[in-house]
């Protein structure tokens, strides 16, 4: 199946139909948790797609190497190692966003979307392909948190990325930058993807893509 | 390479795997170490300079309820105030505050509330209340020059007649409270520590 | 904070799930079903208080001594990974119904964030050895109780008309948010 896949597939396929959040419902903790503002969303994303890339990289370069018996030990090892390294990076370099992140940065460890493309994909393909199906999925993942980010920031701050957007007639909705809010809009967010995904919807029906 | 048992297999791939994870980290270590280090002193003197009056120096000394910092100027070894963390429960989670308190610890010279989770646009404000257009530190700022005994107390619905008191946030009582009550107990070990010689730690 | 506060703030107060979203993975997947909901309840609960043992004893005994912090992350990780194997093993021993309804969502205790949040969060808040202890029955208790709750919710929602588009995912995030509004109701209390 791979061999005969585009290679723009693999790219494309993470920024929508193969979604990591809205598709699969995989990385919920973070994606909740730093959405109560969008840099704070883009800098977990910008983290996520940094180990994404970095363990697909060196987990599919030795996937031939590696016993399928501990498989799972060895992936969580370099995960881990790599998230590590993102964590301290943003701790000498960007003290403040480490400060706000807190320790949703290290529970990058545990995100299901990472283990998930390595034993769905970079454990079976090629180091290009895999780097390609990691960008795409961490592009994906980047665009949700941003997008989740914004609208809580916008509706419970009244800013976006810190710029103030709403004027002063706006009383800002305090209970989107709090839990709440995390999973109504969540759930929004998710029932208007199933709308649009709708293939019933769709124009020409029967076509399946 | 596949010649190799299973079990030989398995221990090998998952020791180098192991080492190269060290190995990375080791050097990661070594290299960002002193950065992270260098801001969190750079945020402890921030947060002491916005509690003090203006000094050169301080002197850390422990004690029972924490760091204890002693500042004072460049050419003398006078005592020109005490800061220390205060810490305890507030309405949703924990509080740490910064104090400052004058050398004989009978005044405050500043706080700044360093971590919190109140609700935000109600406990928030004892961090900075944008609804106050004029004034929006009036809580923290207020506590200058507040006096450290009797213990503090929050008055609420009318203005403070007294030095020790303080006013209340409107639809915050809780958390105005737990500030002055994490304060006053602090403030006790922080008496003893200064008082008995032996209470200090060098 | 007192035993107790803690216990009670780290279960009610700061509900794990629904203040933290740690853990929300199985929160989603698993509480279709009361039964099944208790089970992983309790299974998380046991796996948080064996990692908050471990993973407090290694962090003060072996990587501040040694100097060594940086490899938190691993060790920890490698610790659950561990213990939940070992879990699940026990578990099949004693008892082949339980294991079998638990499934593929036993092995995935590792991948919870509750478990690695519940270790990252007692070393950042520098508790003691009880203290992280009970913070561990704590949380478990609460994500138990997050759990549960929502299970109940969603067997009576099997029989409710719910729109198209909301079926499934999009209605449990809402109904997580409202029960995550009705336990912001119990601040004040600690």
């Amino acid at each position: 199946m791979s061999a005969t896949t585009s290679l723009k597939f693999e790219f494309v396929k993470g920024l929508w139909k193969e979604n990591p959040v809205m598709a699969s419902l995989l990385g919920l903790c973070p994606t909740l948790a730093v959405t109560n503002a969008a840099v704070n969303g883009l800098a977990m994303g910008l983290a996520t797609t940094f180990v994404l890339l970095t363990s697909s990289l060196i987990i599919s370069a030795l996937r031939n190497f590696i016993p399928h018996q501990v498989r799972i030990a060895g992936y969580i090892v370099i995960i881990a190692t790599f998230v590590t390294v993102a964590d301290r990076f943003l701790a000498a370099f960007f003290p403040d966003i480490s400060a706000t992140l807190g320790p949703y940065i290290p529970l990058i460890v545990v995100n299901c979307v990472i283990l998930g493309r390595q034993e769905a994909f970079s454990s079976r393909n090629g180091i290009g392909r895999s780097m390609l199906d990691s960008l795409g999925m961490g592009i994906g993942f980047i665009a949700v948190l941003v997008t989740l980010g914004s609208i809580r920031e916008i509706l419970g701050s009244g800013s976006i990325f810190g710029f103030s957007v709403m004027g002063d007639w706006f009383t800002p909705w305090m209970v989107m930058i709090l839990p709440p809010g995390a999973f109504l809009t969540l759930g929004i967010l998710i029932a208007l993807a199933n709308w649009y995904n709708d293939p019933s919807r769709s124009k020409d029906k029967g076509v399946v893509s | 390479m596949s010649k190799l048992p299973l079990s030989a297999r398995m221990i090998l791939v998952l020791t180098l795997i192991t080492v190269l994870s060290g190995g990375i980290l080791a050097a990661w270590d070594s290299y960002t170490k002193p950065k992270v280090e260098f801001h969190r002193l750079e945020a402890l003197k921030a947060a002491i300079a916005e509690v003090l009056p203006a000094h050169d120096k301080y002197e850390t000394r422990g004690s029972s309820v924490g760091n204890l910092y002693l500042a004072s100027r460049a050419d003398s070894d006078d005592l020109i105030g005490v800061a220390f963390m205060a810490v305890g429960s507030g309405f949703q989670g924990e509080l740490r505050i910064m104090v400052g308190l004058t050398p004989d610890l009978s005044k405050i010279t500043g706080i700044k509330v360093l971590e919190q989770i109140e609700t935000p646009g109600l406990g928030t404000k004892i961090v900075v209340d944008p609804s106050n257009k004029q004034d929006p530190y009036w809580f923290p700022v207020q506590f200058k020059g507040v006096h450290t005994s009797p213990d503090m107390v929050v008055i609420k619905n009318a203005k403070p007649t007294h030095k020790h008191e303080v006013q209340g946030i409107t639809g915050a009582t809780i958390s105005s409270q737990a500030v002055t009550r994490i304060l006053n107990e602090t403030i006790v070990g922080v008496k003893t520590a200064m008082t008995k010689h032996g209470g200090l730690e060098s | 904070m007192s035993l107790f506060l803690l216990f009670f703030s780290a279960a009610i107060v700061n509900n794990f799930v629904l203040s933290y979203f740690l853990g929300i993975c199985p929160f989603v997947g698993v509480s279709k079903k009361l039964t099944s909901a208790v089970s992983m309840g309790l299974a998380v609960t046991f796996v948080m208080l064996i990692t908050a043992v471990v993973t407090w004893l290694i962090y003060h005994l072996i990587l501040v001594p040694f100097d060594v912090v940086i490899l938190q992350y691993v060790s920890f990780i490698l610790v659950i990974a561990s213990l939940v194997q070992l879990v699940e093993m026990f578990i099949r021993k004693v008892s082949k119904p339980l294991y079998d309804a638990l499934g593929i969502f036993l092995p995935l205790i590792t991948t919870n964030c509750a478990i690695l949040g519940l270790a990252l969060f007692s070393i950042l808040r520098d508790y003691s050895f009880i203290e992280s202890v009970v913070f561990g029955l704590g949380a478990g208790a609460g994500f138990t109780l997050a759990l549960v709750i929502m299970a109940g919710i969603r067997e009576s929602l099997e029989l409710a008309p719910i729109p198209k588009y909301f079926q499934g995912a999009a209605i449990t995030m809402i109904v997580a948010g409202s029960l995550a509004l009705a336990f912001m109701g119990f601040a004040g209390m600690i």
